[in-house]
């Protein structure tokens, strides 16, 4: 799918400009010579309301391989994030981010960002990507909840 | 030993007929053992000979055998399931392929399950949508189960229709099912629509779009790259819809449709279409590997790019393993399957390149283990992984304190040494008492000094396990080594079998002795090899001796041939040395029978007692 990568991130980003979920946003990213790279985006995504990870606004970048859509983009919190399926570079470990389990083509970007704020307040205990947030959460969940509130307060939008 | 072992196969052949009678469903099992016998016929590859002990029965198959096998089981489920999913879109070959992949091929769990539940099978194996098509939900979260697990009681009016179309099943399996429904390949007809991709956001208005049945309409571009993707960079055979949710997976047809443009078609980029037909034939080896996997008595060669699958029922239980070494060969020669090669493997007739696919059906191991069993093969390349190069330094680097045998390496400093564990003081050289240093009645540079032997007695017994396995590790590498210098040997006895045709008045159909001298020298090597793992685990005993007696005859007679065929070649003694050379093959290739077949009616009669717990034999004696 070479061909159809840009021409897709394209469109992707015509539809985000269109309408997107609100608290979020998503941009390519500018090269150094202040030219815009498809290929890499920079989002922001907010905390759910109600949840330990309200006012938080979570960065992360996107990077798209060559054969996008075939292939998933990866996905990366920086910083890297504490939370029980977030790696401690940073990349996001979820099903329909593995082309081996849940990608599909048409999964749009809009869907990615959803699926990860959903990701933050539901943590799957049967995949863990890193273990101090994996042990705090199977062990002391009001320790857990403080931390994850206090990292919420770091991350709010200036 | 011949009549003892012709009663354990007729053994084995009655408690298979008995174990057939016990299946739980017995019609089915002996018709399809009826069919294998008919036409497994026409694609055995390997020559049957009589069979010896220490040999297994099996068939090679060919990827378009294993693929009649398969075809054989998609019928048998049609026939079953016929009435019943022809109600479903697409053909019934293709929803059978579909089930039966999901179920591993496991014919009977698919019918119980089915019986079960129908509609919670057909979900989960993807050829049908959970419930009426629902647009995309929210994403998926990691790992959460799509296929709903309903458990619909079923009623009695629908089970007694399954049985009618078991009866009429039977007729529909003979027809061949190649006679596919034609796929839903549609043109958007709907153009005032305007259909976009929402893949590639291409909206031009001839645009031609494919969906399964869950009508999830995509571009055929988008189509082919995405399949194409999956087979070669995933080599998944389970091809699902691209909709963000859809569980739905491609029947056959669907993605043959995709890569293999229909006769009239406009031709397209001449590039693609060979990658898009590369890629069919890919997805046809992916299925027969998945069948292969799926299947205990089959196992794919190993060797790279063979296409070949052996078949050999009675290696695939573990239990068998602890009687018989299952070496197979898959009938192919040399390293790729396709014409052009099989011209250079002539030419490289005598090297490597021809060597036949041979492999252990039982385990992992690279080639030929014989005589020793699996098990214990695996053990022996364990330990000699992680203790070989442990043992060989300690060897030559350390010595054992003489009071306390703590092991000691002397890294730097006098002869006069203190332990560090027991404080004893003695000296390096001798190994005997410093004390004896110290004084006036030095005597180190003297032989024989009463506590010096004494010490070095003391060592020697600790360190006997050590030179034990040491001995058998050599003894086995050097074999290994031998072998792996055959490729030299070879292109050696090629130019003298050439130089022999030159000086002599031999043909080259009268030198090809020592082609065959060489030949059972390289495979006595191997042999030879494994039965040093095998005796460092025999316990001892007089059917250890009765081992390595025939073990050093064979090896003394390899030994003497290797020599032979490695002597200067003189033009009048070329007859007699056809003479050695013949009657030595002949020779040992009689001790290597006896070694083999000895070992292989020993595991059959339970003979051999070994010195460690090995799994599926009683524990030695003394442990």
């Amino acid at each position: 799918m070479s061909g159809i990568c840009r021409t897709r991130l394209a469109e992707e980003r015509k539809q985000w400009r269109k309408d997107h979920p609100f608290g979020f946003y998503a941009k390519p990213a500018k090269a150094s010579d202040g030219s815009m790279n498809l290929m890499e985006w920079e989002v922001g995504i907010p905390g759910k309301a109600k949840t330990a990870w309200e006012g938080g606004l979570f960065k992360l970048v996107m990077n798209f391989p060559e054969d996008y859509p075939s292939k998933p983009p990866k996905c990366k919190f920086t910083p890297p994030l504490f939370h029980p399926n977030v790696y401690p570079s940073g990349t996001v470990c979820l099903s329909i981010l593995d082309e081996e389990k849940s990608w599909k083509p048409a999964i749009t970007i809009k869907q990615i960002l959803l699926g990860i704020q959903d990701l933050l307040d539901n943590p799957n205990v049967n995949d863990p990507a890193q273990s101090d947030a994996y042990t705090m959460f199977k062990n002391d969940k009001t320790a857990y909840e403080r931390r994850i509130k206090q990292q919420a307060r770091e991350n709010i939008p200036k | 030993m011949g009549s003892d072992y012709e009663y354990s196969d007729d053994d084995g052949e009655y408690y298979d007929d008995e174990e057939m009678f016990d299946g739980t469903q017995d019609e089915d099992d002996s018709g399809d053992d009826v069919d294998m016998d008919n036409f497994g016929d026409d694609f055995k590859v390997a020559a049957k000979g009589k069979r010896k002990s220490y040999e297994v029965e099996y068939e090679s198959l060919s990827q378009q055998a294993v693929e009649k096998l398969m075809q054989r089981d998609v019928d048998h489920i049609c026939g079953i399931f016929g009435v019943d999913i022809k109600k479903l879109r697409g053909s019934k070959a293709d929803t059978a392929n579909l089930l039966l992949r999901y179920m591993g091929w496991n014919k009977e769990r698919l019918i119980e399950k089915y019986m079960d539940n129908a509609t919670s099978v057909l979900v989960a194996a993807g050829v049908t949508a959970s419930e009426p098509v629902s647009p995309p939900a929210a994403p998926v979260r990691t790992h959460s189960i799509p296929a709903p697990n309903s458990s619909t009681p079923r009623r009695a009016t629908t089970r007694g229709s399954k049985l009618l179309s078991l009866a009429s099943g039977s007729k529909s399996a003979k027809s061949p099912p190649s006679t596919p429904n034609p796929l839903q390949r549609q043109l958007s007809k709907k153009a005032d629509e305007a259909f976009v991709c929402q893949i590639c956001f291409n909206d031009a208005p001839d645009l031609q779009t494919l969906s399964l049945s869950c009508e999830h309409a995509f571009c055929t571009e988008c189509w082919t790259d995405y399949i194409v993707s999956k087979i070669r960079d995933e080599s998944e055979h389970s091809i699902r819809c691209m909709a963000e949710g859809c569980a739905l997976v491609a029947p056959d047809h669907f993605i043959r449709d995709v890569l293999i443009p229909e006769p009239g078609a406009p031709v397209g980029d001449p590039a693609k279409e060979e990658l898009n037909s590369k890629t069919w034939s890919r997805l046809q080896e992916l299925f027969a590997r998945h069948f292969v996997g799926c299947n205990s008595s089959l196992k794919y060669c190993p060797y790279p790019s063979c296409t070949n699958t052996v078949s050999c029922p009675s290696a695939a239980s573990k239990s068998s393993l602890t009687t018989i070494v299952p070496t197979v060969s898959c009938g192919a020669r040399g390293i790729g399957g396709s014409a052009q090669d099989v011209s250079q493997s002539q030419h490289f007739s005598l090297g490597l390149q021809g060597k036949e696919h041979k492999f252990c059906f039982g385990c992992d191991i690279e080639g030929d283990h014989r005589p020793v069993i699996c098990g214990v093969a695996k053990m022996w390349l364990r330990k000699c992984r992680d203790d070989s190069e442990t043992a060989n330094w300690i060897k030559s680097n350390t010595k054992e304190c003489s009071a306390c045998q703590s092991t000691i390496e002397k890294n730097g400093g006098c002869n006069h040494m203190t332990c560090k564990k027991c404080k004893h003081e003695f000296c390096w050289v001798c190994m005997g008492p410093w004390s004896e240093h110290g004084t006036a009645w030095y005597s180190c540079n003297r032989f024989d000094e009463k506590t010096g032997v004494d010490a070095r007695d003391a060592q020697s017994k600790s360190r006997a396990s050590l030179e034990r396995y040491l001995h058998y590790y050599n003894r086995w590498a050097n074999h290994e080594q031998s072998a792996k210098l055959s490729l030299d040997l070879y292109a050696k006895t090629e130019k003298k079998m050439e130089e022999m045709q030159i000086t002599s008045a031999l043909t080259w159909i009268e030198v090809q002795f020592m082609k065959k001298a060489v030949e059972e020298v390289d495979k006595c090597r191997m042999t030879l090899k494994w039965t040093y793992a095998m005796a460092y685990y025999l316990a001892k005993g007089n059917e250890k001796e009765l081992f390595e007696d025939n073990q050093r005859d064979l090896e003394k007679a390899v030994e003497d041939l290797s020599e032979l065929l490695e002597s200067p070649i003189e033009a009048d003694q070329i007859p007699t040395l056809r003479q050695q050379v013949t009657n030595k093959t002949v020779y040992v290739q009689k001790r290597n029978e006896i070694v083999l077949e000895d070992t292989a009616n020993g595991f059959l009669e339970d003979r051999w007692r070994w010195n460690v717990s090995v799994p599926g034999f009683d524990d030695p004696e003394d442990a």
